[in-house]
Order: C-alpha cells, then structure tokens, then sequence
C-alpha cells in the first residue's frame, strides 16, 4: 500500500520519467571527470572518451540519465545522434584553454542551433577553477558570447571537478530550471 | 501492432522473415524511447538479427540510423539486454561506419561488467578497435586473457587473435598470458546453494576447456614463422596430459601438420604419438591425424610404412561404421584423397563403402560411389557402373553431376573399359531425368572419351544421332551437331550422320539449324566423296531458301565455299571449316582488351593477330589432358589444416614450382608466361628477336628465404636467348639500386653464345620485385649450356618515414652469388598429345638410349617427377604415377621441338633397388640431335 501511494506521488512530481541530460565540450575539458563525480562523488582517472558514457543518476528524487559525449574533433559530428528528448545540455569548458576558447563558442553556438535542442536549458562549467590562470566565469562568458542568447535559460558556474567545486550549486540550478519549465 | 502481425512475427518456424520496413520503424520508435524497455528491445533486436542472418541488408544510412538508436540501449543495465546490445552491433558493424562510437561503453564493461556480459563485451572490441585504440585496450585485454573464468579467457584469446592483423605490435605482447592459457584448466566459478550450480555439476561437464583450443591457435598465430618455437609448443603439448579439449588435440595435430609441410623428416618424432591419438575417445582428434598421416604420406612416401598406412585405413574403416553422419562424412573426403592417387591403399573398405551407397544421406552415398569409381579396377568397373545404374536415377542432379565427374576420370584412366562407360553414359543421357548442367555434363564426358579414344568414335557417334532425334536442350543440340561435324568425316560411313544431320535442319528451330548447315558443310569440304559433296551441295541449295537470315547466309556461305574447293584453292573453305591451330584464349583476351583500350586512331589499324599464341589441334588436346590430370591432383592438396598452415603451404608451392611436381597450378603458369612474354615484347631492344618461341618456368635460383628471392626464366628466340631474372628484395629499410645479373658460360671456349647486353633494374625497394634481362645471340640452332650467375647491386638504406634512400647516400656495391642456370634440351621441346604411343614410338626414326643410375635416395614418384620437368613433355597413358606397391615403372612421354615441329618420344623403364635407381632411357625421335640430346640430358 505505501508501495502504491509513493508512486503515485512520484508520477505527480514527474520523477518516474527519466531527464535526459547531455555533457558536451572539447576533448579534455572534464566532462568524464564531473559526470562520475555527479554520479560516484569520487574522481576517477580517465582515458579520453571514444564514443559516449552513459550513467543513470537519482538527484533530488529525480531520475537523471547523463549522456557524457566524447569531445575528440572526430566525435564532434554524432554529438547530433543524441539530441532527440533532451531536457539539458551541460557545456563543459577548459578555462585555462584560452586557445580554443573560439573554437569552444563556435561548437556550442551551432549545437544550440539546433532543432532538437531549442527547449533544452544551459548549463555552462567553467571548469579547472583549480588551475593557476584559469578564466573567471564572467570572462568565459564573454569569450562565448553567451549574452547573445535568447529564449533559453541558461547559466555558467565556476566549477573545479577535481576538488567538487561548483558541481552541485550548477546542478541544483538546472534542475529547479527543468522543474519550472517542463514538468 | 495489429494481432495479425504479432502472429506473422512470432511464427518463427513458419520461414516468413519479419517485413524489413516495420522491424526498423519499430526499433527506431522503442529504442529511442525513455524510459528503455529492455523486455520488448531485446525482442526487437533479436527480430533485426534475424533478417541480418538471413541476408537481408540495410542501406547505410538506415544502418547507422540504427547503430544509433541501439547505442542509446547502454542506458539499461540489464544483462540480458546488453547481450543482445553486443550481438547486434557486431552484425551492424559492418554496414555502418560509426561502430566506434561503442567503444568507451564497451570498454567499461570489459572493465566492469558482470561475468554474462563480459565475454560479449570482450568479443565486440574486434569490431571497434583500430590500430591506435587498440593499443589503449592492452591492459584489459590481458587481465581478460588470464581470467579465471573460461568464458571471459576464451573471448579474450579470440579477440587478441582477430585483433592480429589490425595491431600486431600489441597483441605479440600476449604470448606469455596465452601460453598460461593452455595450462590453466579454468573452470565456470560455481555458486554454492544455488539450483543453477547443481544442474550445471550435475549434467553438463564443468567445463570444456575450450580456452585450451583458442590459447593454441593465438600461440600459432604469434609464432608461427618461429618454427623451434613451434616445434617445442607441439611435442611439449603432444607429451602432456594438460590437454583437456577435444578441439585444442586436433589444433595440436594440426600444429604437427604444419611442421612436417616444414620438415618431412620430423615425422619420425611424432609418429609414436600420433598413431597413439588414432584411438583416442574423440572421433575428431582420430580423423585429423588419419587426415595429417595420409596427406603426409602420399607426398612422402618413403617416410610412412605400408604396415602404419594400412592401420590409419583401418581406423578409417571402422569409423565408416559410426552413426554420426559427419564422422562418415570426414572419413570419406579422406579416403577420397587418398582414392585419387593411390586407390589400391584403401581397396579393403570396399565393402563398406558398397554399404554406404544405400546411406540415407545423399552426399555420402554420392560420396561413396565416387570413392568406389576410383578403388575400381578393369575387373570391377562393369558391376559397379550396373549398380550405378540402378542408382543414378533416385538423386538430384548435384549428385548425379558429381558422379558423371567420376566416371569421366575413370574413363580416362581405364581407356580399355570405354565400351561399358560409353553405355552407361548414353543410357543415361537417354533415360534418365535431368537439367541442363547435368544433361551438359554428359555430353561433355563423351565428348572427351571421343577425343582421347579414338577407337570408341563410331559407336559413340551413332548413339548420339539417335539421342538428337528427341533432345530438349539447345546447348546440347549444337554441341554435338559440332561434334559431329567434326569427327563425322573421318568415320566409315559419313552418309549415316549426314541424314540425320538433315534431319534436324527439317525439324528444328533456326539455332540449330544453322549448327547443322555448318556440320553438313564440313562432310562436302572434308571428305573428297563426289557422291557424297553433290547430294549435300543440293541439301544445301534447299536450305539456301530457309526463312531465317543466319540459316540462309550460312547455307550460301557454304555453297560458296565448296565450290572454291572444286578450284583447288581451298585454303579459305579449309582455315575456316578445319582450323589448322587455335589461339591462346587469355592471350587473345588480354591483346583484344589492349586494343580496345589504346585506340589511338579510331580503329584503322587492324587487330593483328598473329602476335597471339596458337597452338595445334595436337597441342591443345595435350594442354586438356594435361589439365584434366592435375584436377585429379590438386584434389589431394586441398583444404590441408588450419589457414594460417595452409597459406604457408600454398605460398611454398608457389616458390618452389619449378621443382614441386609436373602439375601444380599449370594453369596460373600458362598465364603468367603470357603476361611475362608480353612485358618482355615491350622492350624495345627485343622487338627484332621476332615471336618467343618458348619460355621456360621459373626456375628457383636461391633459397625462398634468401635475402634476395631470385627466380629465372629462359626465353628462347629464333636467333636469340634472353634470360629474365626475376628479383625480389626481401630486405627491410635497403633498396637496391643498379639491379643487373652476370652470366659467366661454364665453359667459355666452346660457348655458343654470345652475350649481347644486360638490362638491369634502377632501383627495388623494400619487398619490390622487378625483373632484368640478359641477352645472347644463339650461333647454334640448339645450344646447350650452363651459366655461373651472380647478382650486382648497390645498397642504399631507406628512409622509413618516405620509403625512399636518404639523399647524398653513395651506396655499397655488393655481390650475392645465385644458383647456376642451364639450358638444356627440354627448353626446345614442348608437351604434345598422340592418341597411340606405342605405334608412333616405333615409328619415329632416330633413336638413342641412355641408362643412369640414382645414388639418392629418392622414391619413384619423385624421379618421374623431375623426368617430366627436364624433358618438358607430356607424360601419356597416365604413367605419371607410380606404383606404390612395386619397384618397377616405365613412363611414357611425349613432345616436339619448338623450332622445328619434329617429334620425340621417350619409353623410361626404372627399376628400383636398394643401391638406388636404375633408369633406361630409350629415345626416338624425328631429329636425331634432340633426341640425343634430350636423352642424354635428362638427369
């Protein structure tokens, strides 16, 4: 019977349905890094990412499926085979990489072209906060041009995946965006 | 879903295949879904195998549209379902190019998936992997590969050893895991109080060590150019108990297989061990080694005594016995082997095999008949083709094909029995039902008994007017109105077949009528019978009036022609009815192609054709007799042990086919000729040499694994010899530059040669082969001669990165001194047919005899071997094989001269001893000087 009634309160609060939540950037910016500190809470040692991971995750009652995408120039262009359904996408970037910070923008500006993700809330990190010479958010912000985006919501956070900094108040911030917005 | 296709889905035994449209709508739909349903995908995905399996493609983008959907099932950690994940991205990896895309998730469950998924995970990493990722699956492929769990080991070892070819470098690190693999017995971990275990322990084996087999074969596949390593692995393995598979002791025979093709004289060390698996509890392992012994066995006899090859029959024959369809099936492709070079080994399972006739399994039946058409002997074949007869009639036309083969072969090498076969195989073509193929078969099997037995003609001829009377086929029809046209003529009563070639010009449509306007033209042109010519000239003025063009102009054609005849300038009607040669058909293509491609001046230069090879009537039935003889052969070299071994196999046949028998591949040989003649034609300086007039086959100059593989061919013109020496530099990071050989004569004074120019090689990089010339003028009509040789080069090293010598390099000169080359008397002769030997021996004039004695100690069949390589010509009446049970032979050959047409026959009688082998040679033929030669040159 407390079976029964749990789950219908979880069907009115949504959490029976999955969110669908991508983690995209260039290669080496730690996508890998926060999603197994989303999901373990520990940082585990990585190998660059051919093809994706996947991790389903309870956060807050809700039942997350975290796609994290691999970031190499040659898996850029199936990062579009995952679009479908998405509720967020968590651009991750390298803040020391002021190199290829143009390139970090182009990649995101034709991502949020996209179709497919014209209802999906942004999450931008900032991230390797830990790094001497890291950009603040503001200054990655602007090196992406972020401002110019309309009809979304959106958000960047300083984040440090190594050290757990910045994760969760991101995290806290895309789901009540989620809550608002689609359910 | 409707019911009605839920049923059409779920009828599996109903053979309908699911629609491919919906089965992909379907996945695309629920696979994209969220949450997974991994129930209902697996369904899916197990539907989309299904259409996979049974052929049914996906455009590319469909496929990699569901390569896509698919991957998103990772989501899901259910076993099940990810298993069915793995299956169907390893049918999809070859349609879609985007398979890579699976790598991290497989790569995490080879880390951490559980043990039911973890082999499949492990087995999918072939399909992902290249040469750079591979490299980061090292380290969980290895700790995959000593895995206690047999599953997970066995997936690793096959997956290292697909991984082979793609990354080399990382999989050689893998030796000391695999080798752990063979000794460690892994068993399935077993779950103590559960119902599973219990079952398992109690009605299946705990395990089947099936990482024991796969262990071997990556063991072999990282050594085998290592042939003590190899060497050690085999009698290591074979001396043990460790062995617990079945599998891995057959890999083990196999492995021994390979070493004896490597050194016959091994075999000493592992007879004990192999005649002592020839009872071991597994039907396998005892067929491999009867397999391995026989094969061995007939290409070294000497090495395998008739007692030890009567016991390996025996064994056969008791396996004949089994109930398992394929043991039977194994155990008769052995003796069929062993059947086609010595049948009278296996004569004792007759009666078995005469039991399996009426085997319920066609192919064994057929396989048996076939058997027992080869065991036959001249006594025997009467009853057996009536009990053929009686049989023919029941199975399918696959079978009765395969027979007719048999038959035909049999009749080849019993020509004396042609009355009884010639009867079988009218009756059959008569009587009994049939297609096409087999109905062609037949005909194709008289055909040749007509062209190799001259004595069977009338007979057959006459049986075959009658069975045109009432013939279905078109094909066959014209075929044998060919046929008839052509040994029509030359038989005792040519009106007979002119009617009932008329006949069929009454009754049939207009392709076969214009086949018999041309038969019935060649009795008027050929046969000089006044009577005869005017009753088919007014036949054929009828004819002239046919309704169809091709019919009419053929007609007209030949009443033209037959009048020409009566001028006497009958070289038009003859060239065209009674060609004198024929062309080289792969030469003639290969020209034509040429011309159609280089067509510099819209075709107003003629097609020259006098460049094409043609051989006479008398050649080309030497060239098909020759081929039907090494069908017979090659049937024993076939489908000997594992790939790899047999690669090996197959390549040092091909290094060494100047010495490996009279027989091997002669038909690649013919073409390669063809092709090196027509390179060599290119050349300027030898345009004036005119037409080769014969070339000789590569002769091995070095040692196949030499530093330089040099092989050597002798190209003999009318005023010329030009010698090609084909150079292959083995060497990795040096390139040869400044490539030529010197020929130095054995004896310079008498020479009647006369070096002309050299023309060598600028440069051969690493594993190029490039081919350089050495040219004499010849003083001689027929020079015999040997020649000391030595190869000239300077060595540049080569830079990895460009594959070219590094810049300002100077080079060493060197020298590397090569195998002598000799001209001798078989350079000028070429094989020929000649349907009677015996009346055309005593007929040739010249004569000269020779005896030699052979110290070495060499078998029978070798010495004929090589006696047919040096004289070059075609051994007859089947006397190329000798006896296994006596020490007495005598071979027959048969050749002409290159130069000048004139025939020689040789009659060799050998007689075997324990000093050696004694051989008379007596020669005759039309230009005493060759065959002096060719007989005093033969050894």
């Amino acid at each position: 019977m407390g079976n029964y009634f749990s789950s219908m309160f979880d069907r009115l609060w949504g959490a029976n349905k999955e969110l669908r939540i991508l983690i995209l950037g260039l290669d080496g910016a730690g996508k890998t890094t926060i999603l197994y500190r989303l999901q373990i809470g520990e940082v585990v040692t990585t190998k660059p990412t051919i093809g994706f991971n996947v991790e389903t995750l309870s956060y807050k009652n809700l039942k997350l499926n975290v796609w994290d995408l691999g970031g190499q120039t040659s898996i850029r262009p199936y990062w579009r085979c995952y679009y479908a359904d998405t509720a967020a996408v968590i651009f991750v970037v390298d803040s020391t990489d002021k190199d290829r910070m143009n390139t970090a923008s182009q990649e995101l500006h034709l991502m949020l072209q996209e179709e497919e993700l014209q209802d999906a809330a942004l999450l931008v990190f900032a991230n390797k906060q830990d790094q001497p010479g890291a950009l603040s958010a503001s200054e990655v912000s602007k090196e992406l041009n972020l401002v110019e985006l309309k009809d979304r919501s959106w958000s960047i956070v300083a984040s440090s995946a190594i050290k757990g900094e910045g994760i969760t108040e991101g995290l806290d911030w895309l789901i009540d965006v989620i809550k608002d917005e689609q359910l | 879903m409707s019911t009605k296709t839920y049923k059409k889905f779920e009828n599996a035994g109903s053979g309908d295949l699911p629609d491919k449209m919906t089965v992909y709508q379907d996945c695309m739909n629920t696979f994209n879904e969220s949450p997974v349903n991994p129930k209902r995908c697996r369904v899916l995905i197990s539907r989309l195998l299904r259409l996979l399996s049974n052929g049914v493609a996906f455009p590319e983008n469909e496929a990699t549209a569901l390569f896509f959907s698919i991957s998103k099932l990772f989501q899901h950690q259910n076993d099940a379902l990810r298993q069915a994940v793995y299956l169907a991205i390893k049918e999809l990896s070859g349609m879609s190019e985007d398979v890579l895309m699976a790598t991290s998730s497989i790569m995490k469950d080879v880390q951490n998936g559980s043990d039911l998924v973890k082999p499949n995970a492990i087995r999918a990493l072939t399909y992902v992997l290249d040469e750079s990722t591979a490299f980061s699956a090292e380290r969980l492929l290895k700790s995959a590969v000593v895995s206690k769990h047999p599953s997970i080991s066995s997936a690793a070892l096959c997956t290292s050893y697909n991984l082979l070819p793609i990354s080399e470098v990382t999989i050689k690190r893998f030796a000391n895991e695999a080798q752990e693999g063979i000794s460690d017995l892994k068993q399935f971990p077993s779950i103590p109080y559960d119902e599973h275990s219990l079952l398992v322990g109690e009605f299946y084996p705990n395990s089947t060590y099936m990482a024991q087999y796969h262990a071997i074969g990556l063991i072999y596949q990282l050594k085998k150019n290592d042939k003590m390593a190899i060497l050690k692995l085999a009698s290591q393995l074979a001396n043990s108990n460790t062995l617990k598979n079945q599998l891995a002791k057959v890999q083990v025979v196999k492995l021994i297989d390979d070493l004896l093709a490597r050194d016959p004289q091994l075999y000493r060390q592992f007879e004990e061990i192999l005649l002592s698996w020839l009872t071991n509890k597994h039907e396998a392992v005892q067929i491999e080694v009867a397999k391995v012994i026989s094969t061995f066995s007939l290409r070294n006899p000497r090495l395998v005594s008739p007692e030890r090859f009567s016991y390996i029959v025996t064994t056969l024959q008791s396996l004949l016995a089994v109930p398992r369809v394929s043991t039977r099936f194994a155990v008769l492709r052995i003796l069929n082997k062993i059947a086609m070079v010595s049948p009278e080994k296996i004569a004792v399972c007759n009666a078995e095999l005469e039991t399996l006739i009426n085997d319920s399994n066609r192919n064994i039946s057929t396989y048996a008949i076939t058997i027992l058409l080869k065991t036959g002997n001249a006594s025997n074949i009467a009853s057996l083709i009536s009990r053929i007869t009686r049989f023919i009639h029941d199975v399918s036309d696959d079978f009765k094909i395969i027979i007719i083969d048999a038959i035909r072969t049999l009749s080849l090498n019993f020509p004396q029995e042609w009355k009884s076969i010639v009867k079988f195989l009218i009756d059959v073509l008569k009587n009994s039902e049939g297609g096409l193929k087999f109905k062609n078969t037949v005909v194709e099997a008289i055909i040749d008994i007509v062209s190799f037995i001259p004595e069977s003609k009338d007979m057959i001829l006459e049986s075959l007017c009658d069975f045109i009377e009432d013939c279905e086929f078109n094909e066959i029809l014209v075929r044998i109105l060919h046929l008839l046209g052509k040994e029509g003529p030359y038989t005792s009563r040519p009106s007979l077949y002119v009617r009932h070639i008329y006949n069929r010009v009454v009754l049939e449509n207009s392709i076969i009528r214009s086949a018999a306007v041309v038969a019935l033209a060649k009795f008027a042109l050929t046969k000089n019978d006044p009577t005869l010519k005017e009753s088919i000239v007014s036949l054929l003025n009828r004819i002239a009036n046919d309704q169809d063009d091709e019919v009419r102009d053929r007609a007209t054609i030949a009443l033209r022609l037959i009048e020409f005849s009566e001028d006497d300038s009958t070289t038009v009607a003859t060239e065209l009815i009674e060609p004198k040669y024929f062309y080289d058909l792969p030469s003639l293509e290969a020209k034509l192609n040429n011309y159609l491609n280089t067509n510099d001046d819209s075709f107003k230069t003629p097609f020259d054709a006098s460049s094409v090879r043609r051989f006479t009537e008398d050649e080309v039935k030497a060239i098909e007799l020759k081929r039907k003889q090494e069908q017979a052969l090659t049937g024993t070299t076939e489908g000997t042990s594992e790939p790899g071994a047999k690669k090996a196999k197959s390549e040092s046949t091909t290094d060494n086919k100047g010495f490996a028998g009279p027989s091997v591949g002669e038909d690649e040989q013919e073409l390669l000729n063809t092709k090196y003649a027509e390179k060599l034609l290119a050349i300027d300086q030898f345009k004036e040499y005119g037409k080769i007039i014969n070339s000789s086959k590569p002769v091995s100059l070095t040692e196949s694994e030499a530093e330089f593989v040099v092989n050597g061919i002798k190209h003999i013109f009318k005023d010329n010899i030009v010698f090609q020496f084909n150079i292959t530099n083995t060497l990795p990071n040096v390139a040869l530059d400044n490539v030529s050989v010197t020929c130095t004569q054995e004896d310079p004074e008498a020479s009647q040669l006369e070096e002309l120019f050299t023309i060598s090689i600028d440069r051969l990089l690493p594993t190029d082969t490039g081919s350089c010339y050495v040219s004499f003028q010849k003083n001689d009509e027929l020079v015999i001669e040997g020649f000391l040789n030595n190869l000239l080069f300077t060595t540049k090293d080569v830079d990895p990165n460009t594959n070219e010598p590094y810049e300002g390099e100077e080079g060493f000169q060197d020298e590397y001194e090569i195998d002598s080359l000799y001209i001798s008397a078989g350079d000028y002769v070429t094989g020929s047919f000649i349907g009677n030997f015996d009346a055309a021996f005593d007929e040739l004039p010249a004569e000269e005899i020779a005896v030699f004695n052979i110290q070495e100690n060499l078998s029978l069949q070798e010495v004929i071997d090589k006696l047919v390589i040096n004289s070059n010509c075609l051994p007859l009446n089947n006397t190329q094989f000798a006896p296994n049970d006596s020490n007495s032979h005598t071979l027959k050959l048969f050749g002409k001269s290159v130069l000048s047409g004139s025939k020689v026959a040789l009659l060799i009688k050998m007689i075997r001893s324990s000093k050696g082998i004694a051989l008379k040679v007596q020669g005759k033929g039309e230009d005493a000087t060759l065959c002096s030669d060719l007989v005093n040159g033969l050894m």
